[in-house]
């Protein structure tokens, strides 16, 4: 399967991660194993998955870089992908969801979640069309709360009972957090 | 007696793996290394284990500052 020929892919490097759009040859048993994993996948209320590389390979391959991203985060030092963003563009409002996995816990706790997304949205806004940023993590992912508030983005509202948890029918809450492509720049100024 | 504010700090100080004297009273999420997002994960675990019961989500989305973790102490 070749890459996606649709949008332009991404290819941005922070001071300890590589970020570039992923390919299907990049479905790799390491990111089979997180999907396998309900500790990486529960924060996400995502069924743990048993994924072939095969079917993998085939989940890559429908992101298109133009309204589905999927970009790879690996560490600099050892070229080894510790996780991904997964990024939905809506185009006529010109807004981009995040997601994001980091599947080699390692890595937790240690800022690439916003190492990495302030490179992505630097991206989004300045070169891609994109003024508004959003992210919708579970109340009770502490750690990504931590990140979207760390990172200034704004929390919008509660979606009250919003999911089904995947792992066993319960009733969840989620937030809604904002970021618009003026409040990132202010940031950004801030952090200078 | 200690106060509801340095309550909060030996609370944050616990997660935060960190010392109580290191945390500025005006410390605030996002400001200060060692509150990184798995501290923030045990801070709220910590709060509703001294508190006995979980936070519902306008209380967790409301830690920002001392202040925030004093109030939920109560």
């Amino acid at each position: 399967m070749n890459m996606p020929a649709k949008g332009r892919p991404i290819f941005l490097k922070t001071a300890r991660f590589a970020l570039r759009s992923l390919k299907p040859s990049d479905g790799s048993e390491r990111w089979a194993n997180w999907l396998r994993d309900p500790e990486v996948m529960g924060p996400l209320n995502a069924p743990v998955r048993a994924w072939t590389s095969q079917e993998l390979r085939a989940h890559i391959a429908s992101a298109d870089n133009e309204q589905r991203y999927l970009i790879g985060v690996f560490d600099n030092a050892t070229q080894i992908q510790i996780g991904f963003f997964m990024v939905d563009v809506d185009p006529f409002h010109r807004r981009a969801n995040f997601n994001v996995v980091i599947g080699e816990k390692a890595w937790w706790g240690k800022g690439v979640v916003n190492e990495a997304r302030a490179a992505l949205l630097d991206e989004f806004f300045d070169n891609r069309g994109i003024e508004k940023a959003t992210g919708a993590p579970l109340s009770r992912n502490f750690p990504a709360v931590f990140n979207y508030k760390a990172q200034g983005w704004r929390h919008e509202g509660t979606l009250r009972g919003h999911c089904t948890s995947a792992s066993g029918g319960a009733r969840l809450d989620q937030y809604q957090f904002g970021l618009t492509k003026e409040e990132w720049a202010a940031a950004r100024g801030r952090q200078k | 007696m200690i106060n509801g504010c340095e309550q909060a700090k030996g609370l944050l100080a616990e997660a935060a793996h960190c010392e109580v004297a290191s945390i500025p009273d005006d410390v605030r999420i996002g400001q200060f290394a060692p509150w990184d997002s798995l501290a923030h994960l045990r801070l709220v675990l910590g709060i509703e284990q001294r508190i006995g019961r979980t936070l519902d989500a306008d209380e967790a989305i409301r830690i920002e500052s001392l202040k925030d973790i004093a109030a939920l102490l109560g």
